[in-house]
């Protein structure tokens, strides 16, 4: 650490660009994790908001909500702590000076799913619903009457609720019954208790050993892997960002090796006087962690400073554990680029150091 | 009698094999005693700088014998070589053989990071002022003249109390003045010290200030000149004397 700490304190401008470079690229790595995140979280908000263990959806659903489709009742075979039944359609709500597509979720109001109102009220009469808040910021709020794309049935927001996303829409949710009439018009009228459509029965706790005839069981991780392109751009981001950690440790390789090659005299005299390669190896890789660290450290500020200027629609959620981790991944792959400058060292030959 | 801190029995150092084969060190025998103070003197390309690095340990021979301090260093590995440089090894060399990035003092402070049984700071403040660097000791290598330069280096080589000193034209990016200057206070330290020193340089001039003179001619080392050094400095080396001379033991 002597060393190291020595070295960059008298050649602060040399370091100060690996430094940058590191600040660059975790700067880049936490605002992807964090676009990951909010891109995640609107895909996947409404079902994390469930906190659910399992979830059941028709086999030849192929593990697709929309695709799925049963009728009440069958929720009365499956065992759990919890159940509850979901419809969902997919529209565009309208209040006359908005439109925005939503996720519409048909539940029964006294089952566990049914989200707590951080504003307004629950829904309660026909056709009314409680919408995600994130509709406020879209020019919706409470008592706006909400046309809707392909029914003539109008909606009411009685509520908002929060952390409401379902695959980047909003979701509007209202009672199943009411939900019946909006998916099938007047023919809902026919149907009796338990014959509702619904995509999916959601549980919570349970063995989850019982699965009705013609229903597949999955937990809520694969139920969300399954939405449409949720695992495609999670894969992609994810692998931009160890992309990012390879190309981090290869910058970090190349700058501590240009600067070790040109002290390679130095390192070779300090050999030829007796100071193991140990010692000096131990110093590169310290005064690489050093760098590191502070990098990292600045680029996590810089992001989160950044995060608050980011207007809304930027889907940026910053997950600090998640950014603590990456952050330790930063300053490890730096530190193992660093081993490229010691095999270099260790390589040195004292004698040729002297004879130049 | 006398103990010898460097012996060389039957050294030699071939390169290459065959038709490129080279003799760079031809059947070497030497020995160098505590205090004793010796040169080596020879053209370019004569083998000097590979009989230096050989007793230093910094490359092996190809035959004979290797002892430093007592402890032969033949056979040993680069690893253990290293420690036998660290403990018993100081080495000045033509080029400035310090941390760019250290200052005076912190240069003889990473010497107490890696080894202990350095001088103690009374020794220490002692030395920078002997050889006249006590005002220096916050300046980088790069803010010192090549003068500056080497009686710091000298000073490093010697903060580790070593007990073979090795010199390779410690004097040649040096006028006259301050290598007769340097040489001086180079044998003055070797003498107080105790130590061992050999010194390979150009420069015949500074023959006067050694014990003995060998030359080195096509790898083949001759002793050319058996004397009592002529030129001693007269300045004060009371900081080298051994500590129970000091105390008057």
């Amino acid at each position: 650490m002597f060393l190291a700490w020595r070295e960059i304190k008298q050649n602060k401008l040399r370091f100060a660009l690996i430094t940058a470079v590191l600040m660059l690229v975790s700067f880049l790595v936490f605002f992807l994790s964090g676009l990951a995140s909010g891109l995640a979280g609107l895909n996947r908000e409404a079902v994390d908001k469930w906190d659910a263990d399992s979830i059941y959806l028709t086999e030849e659903s192929d593990k697709s909500l929309i695709q799925s489709m049963m009728t009440a009742e069958k929720a009365d075979e499956v065992k759990g702590d919890k159940t509850a039944v979901l419809a969902e359609l997919n529209l565009i709500a309208d209040n006359g000076e908005a439109k925005n597509g939503v996720a519409l979720f048909g539940i029964r109001p006294d089952e566990f799913i049914m989200p707590k109102v951080t504003e307004g009220k629950p829904f309660q009469d026909e056709f009314e619903v409680v919408a995600s808040d994130y509709l406020k910021d879209e020019g919706f709020s409470v008592g706006d009457e909400l046309s809707l794309s392909s029914t003539d049935e109008k909606l009411t927001i009685t509520g908002f609720t929060d952390s409401a996303r379902f695959n980047a829409a909003p979701v509007l949710y209202m009672d199943l019954g009411d939900f019946q009439k909006v998916r099938f018009g007047p023919a809902a009228d026919q149907m009796g208790e338990g014959e509702e459509a619904v995509n999916a029965i959601v549980v919570k706790g349970g063995s989850g050993e019982t699965v009705p005839d013609e229903l597949e069981r999955i937990d809520s991780e694969t139920f969300i892997e399954n939405l449409p392109g949720y695992t495609e751009q999670s894969l992609t981001l994810t692998l931009m960002i160890y992309f990012l950690f390879v190309i981090s440790a290869a910058v970090v390789a190349i700058f501590l090796y240009v600067l070790t090659v040109q002290k390679i005299g130095m390192f070779g005299v300090m050999k030829a006087q007796g100071i193991s390669s140990g010692y000096l190896a131990w110093s590169v890789i310290a005064q690489t962690f050093i760098l590191a660290v502070i990098g990292v450290l600045i680029g996590f500020v810089l992001t989160v400073g950044t995060g608050q200027f980011l207007p809304n629609a930027v889907p940026v959620t910053f997950d600090y554990g998640m950014m603590a981790i990456y952050g330790a991944v930063l300053v490890a792959v730096a530190v193992l680029g660093a081993l490229v400058s010691v095999w270099t060292i260790v390589k040195i030959d004292p004698l040729e150091a002297i004879s130049g | 009698m006398t103990e010898h801190v460097l012996q060389l029995n039957e050294v030699t150092k071939t390169f290459g094999s065959g038709r490129t084969e080279v003799q760079a060190l031809k059947e070497t025998t030497l020995e160098v005693a505590r205090g004793e103070v010796i040169a080596i003197i020879g053209p370019s390309g004569s083998g000097k700088s590979t009989l230096l690095t050989i007793a230093g340990g910094l490359q092996t021979p190809t035959a004979g014998d290797v002892r430093i301090a007592g402890e032969r260093i033949t056979d040993l590995n680069e690893k253990k070589r290293s420690r036998v440089r660290l403990e018993h090894v100081g080495f000045i060399l033509q080029a400035s053989n310090l941390v760019p990035f250290l200052t005076v003092s912190e240069q003889l402070r990473l010497l107490d990071k890696v080894k202990k049984g350095n001088m103690s700071p009374d020794e220490r403040d002692g030395l920078l002022e002997e050889l006249g660097i006590e005002e220096l000791v916050k300046k980088y290598p790069g803010d010192l003249s090549g003068g500056e330069r080497q009686r710091v280096a000298i000073a490093k080589s010697l903060y580790s109390n070593p007990s073979l000193l090795l010199a390779d034209e410690p004097t040649a990016s040096l006028d006259s003045d301050r290598a007769f200057e340097v040489m001086g206070l180079l044998k003055s330290a070797a003498v107080k010290k105790d130590a061992a020193t050999i010194v390979v340089t150009h420069d015949t001039r500074l023959t006067d200030y050694v014990d003995k003179v060998y030359k080195m001619v096509d790898g083949e080392l001759r002793l050319q000149e058996k004397r009592k050094a002529e030129r001693l400095p007269d300045e004060r080396t009371d900081f080298l004397e051994p500590e129970g001379d000091r105390n008057g033991v």
